[in-house]
């Protein structure tokens, strides 16, 4: 593509004029201008891959976050939910969510009855199966926190069933509902009477960001929660260790070390580090933390160490390569000075090599957040129901992460969760986003010129 | 030859002789950079309340040897110092000697300028700062200023110290980075070229601070300017392929040089 002239004593003089460049100057220019138009044709290839790309997972991921509600009173009678009438929490816990759902599905059936909605053709179980089998639970769980609901009368918004959250939002109709145990035909013409009377409708789910995961028969109940919080406890472990060690190490390397055999050594170490597939680092932790530590499975702190191992040979490369962009005259003058190499380097050097060490951290970050691979293997995947503890106790409770909800919901059989799945991801991509961000914009802020 | 006649008309005749003491005495210093023995027996008396010039052409070890003076040398891997480098009679290679100590009281000027990217006071305050010169802030005050003055500078950068050092004119930089020098006041200020990346404005002005300077300190300065080296010394060493050709009084190595090298460096010949 760079022609040369090889043709050494007999080279053609140019010509003459400067105005008509002749056929050398013809074959350049189209070189050039081919050149540019491979280098755009692979610019709008990549840009149209990653337009389909974020089209499929925002179509499919954006309903997620609206969600079907059946919206009717409820008047909580102390009869069902307080036998004993004492009011006392003990007792009250004998109600288990059996006893709720009774109570849900006659309110919703008192109301169907006061607002003059047909039922034909729907049985009473299958007005009962309109509700999510989530809804009785999260009210007795509000119930018992507060007793003194008990008695009271309120319009509650509850969770409709997967499936009439599907055919809300056009993934289940009546041709599937046809060949479905859990809705049929007659259900979904009683949901479009139910929306018409506007006791269903939909609304912005923000259980989806909240809620732990749910089981397989409560898609509609799924939630991020639990991933969310597992997620930001593994980032906050992985910068507290990796960003001191990657650091430390860096400098040692860069301004300490002697050039020597070991030195190389290390680099190279280091470098293949980096290429190690993340698996590998799964099987570590699982053999190292787990197994031989003791630690406990499917904890964040064991997720962040396994993490960390991958995403410290990242900031130290970063860290590195920013400590050497330094100029050589800042640490003769530091020296000249009288300063010594410590305070050089303390003073002087890293300050300078903060804006890179701070993006080449949070790009680690970033590739560590999505990472996946290695939490299957050290027991991230299991199916957690409970919030870890606030920091230090819940970094080792057992908890999940984002990319492994992802792949949890993604495996599942119910549709319902492919559009789960999807939701994650969006709700990841923002997450990487926000960072990557983050970063350009720290390095905007604080990088000097000199 | 008309170049040097040129030079004579720069009172070179009258420049007087000085007879100060030795402040540093070389003495058989050779230096290795791995295979490459870039310095090779040299003996060199750098005398107190005096500008010394080293001259000599591109690779000829005259900045090498500037920076065994406070020990630079020590930061570059494979260099090797061997000789004997005597600071007012204490050996700058013993053992005991901390370079950090010595680089306090022999201080440097770079070729480039390299102000650090801190404000002007900053620059200035930071050796006094790292070696506890100073009891206070008004102390440090004092010695900031007194420093930019020295440097001819103060005037210009009296109302915006707290701007950025980088924010100067590479003359400016060049006296901020002498006034970053002489502030923990050293014994010995080495410039390493000071002037070749400044203007001819901005030259004659630090080659005029320069010699102010000699004053309180003995200053050596590496140039590649015959006419700089003629203009701000009073002793002149002539370097060239690792050796110390000649060294003397500057106004005899220019009119009225030893060694053939010498003659044929000046009048252009080699170099």
């Amino acid at each position: 593509m760079t022609d040369i002239s090889t043709s050494g004593a007999a080279a053609p003089r140019p010509a003459k004029s400067i105005l008509s460049g002749g056929r050398e100057m013809a074959r350049r220019n189209a070189a050039e201008t081919r050149f540019k138009l491979y280098g755009m044709l692979a610019i709008s290839v990549s840009l149209g891959v990653l337009a389909v790309m974020l089209w499929t997972i925002f179509s499919d991921g954006i309903s997620a976050f609206k969600q079907a509600k059946l919206t009717f009173p409820v008047t909580l009678s102390s009869e069902v939910l307080d036998p004993a009438g004492n009011g006392l929490r003990e007792e009250m816990t004998k109600v288990t969510t059996i006893g709720y759902g009774r109570l849900l599905s006659a309110a919703f059936k008192a109301e169907l009855a006061a607002k003059g909605i047909s039922t034909e053709g729907v049985s009473d179980k299958e007005l009962a199966d309109l509700i999510s089998k989530d809804a009785p639970g999260v009210l007795r769980s509000e119930v018992l926190a507060n007793p003194a609901l008990l008695d009271t009368t309120e319009l509650r918004s509850v969770l409709a069933s997967g499936r009439i959250d599907g055919y809300l939002k056009g993934r289940v109709t009546r041709q599937t509902a046809e060949r479905d145990g859990q809705i049929s035909p007659a259900m979904l013409d009683l949901a479009d009477r139910l929306m018409d009377a506007g006791i269903l409708g939909t609304g912005f789910n923000s259980r989806f960001l909240t809620s732990p995961d749910a089981s397989d028969q409560r898609p509609e109940a799924a939630g991020l929660g639990v991933a969310i919080l597992g997620s930001a406890y593994m980032m906050l472990l992985v910068l507290v260790i990796c960003v001191p060690l990657g650091v430390a190490a860096s400098i040692y390397l860069e301004e300490f070390a002697p050039k020597n055999r070991w030195t190389d050594l290390v680099e190279v170490n280091i470098s293949n580090l980096a290429a190690v597939p993340s698996i590998v680092f799964g099987i570590l932790g699982l053999a190292v933390f787990i197994n031989f530590a003791k630690f406990p499975q499917s904890s964040p702190l064991v997720g962040a160490l396994v993490l960390s191992l991958m995403t410290l040979p990242t900031i130290i490369i970063a860290t590195r390569a920013s400590i050497r962009a330094v100029p050589p005259s800042i640490r003769d003058a530091a020296l000249g000075v009288g300063a010594s190499k410590m305070q050089t380097v303390f003073h002087h050097v890293l300050p300078l090599a903060a804006p890179g060490i701070l993006t080449g951290t949070i790009l680690g970050l970033a590739s560590a957040l999505g990472e996946t691979a290695p939490l299957l293997l050290i027991g991230m995947v299991a199916f957690v129901d409970n919030y870890p503890a606030p920091p230090v106790e819940g970094f080792f409770d057992p908890a999940t992460a984002l990319p492994v909800q992802v792949y949890s919901w993604a495996s599942r059989s119910d549709p319902a969760f492919i559009e789960r799945s999807s939701g994650a991801i969006i709700v990841l991509l923002v997450f990487l986003v926000i960072m990557n961000v983050t970063a350009i914009i720290l390095r905007r802020k604080f990088e000097r010129r000199w | 030859m008309e170049d040097q006649k040129t030079m004579k008309d720069i009172h070179l005749e009258e420049r007087v002789v000085s007879d100060h003491a030795p402040r540093i005495t070389a003495r058989g210093v050779n230096v290795h950079y791995g295979e490459n023995h870039a310095l090779k027996d040299v003996d060199v008396d750098i005398l107190s309340g005096t500008v010394t010039a080293f001259i000599g052409p591109s690779g000829c070890g005259k900045s090498t040897f500037l920076r065994c003076l406070n020990r630079m040398n020590d930061t570059v891997a494979n260099a090797r110092v061997t000789g004997q480098i005597l600071l007012d009679g204490e050996d700058i290679y013993d053992k005991r000697v901390d370079p950090v100590q010595l680089r306090a009281k022999v201080g440097m000027v770079f070729q480039k300028p390299n102000p650090f990217p801190k404000s002007i006071y900053d620059n200035v305050a930071y050796g006094p700062k790292i070696h506890g010169l100073t009891r206070n802030k008004a102390e440090l005050d004092g010695i900031v200023e007194s420093c930019l003055r020295k440097a001819a500078l103060w005037n210009e950068v009296k109302d915006r110290l707290t701007a950025p050092g980088t924010g100067l004119s590479g003359g400016q930089q060049q006296r901020l980075c002498i006034a970053r020098a002489i502030a923990t006041s050293p014994e010995v200020l080495l410039m390493d070229e000071p002037c070749s990346a400044l203007d001819p404005i901005a030259t004659a002005q630090v080659e005029e601070l320069i010699d102010e300077l000699r004053a309180s300190f003995s200053v050596v300065i590496v140039t590649h300017s015959m006419q700089q080296a003629a203009r701000v010394s009073q002793k002149t060493a002539f370097f060239h392929l690792g050796h110390l050709v000649e060294y003397g009084e500057t106004g005899q190595i220019f009119t009225n040089p030893r060694d053939p090298r010498t003659e044929s460096y000046i009048t252009g010949r080699i170099g």
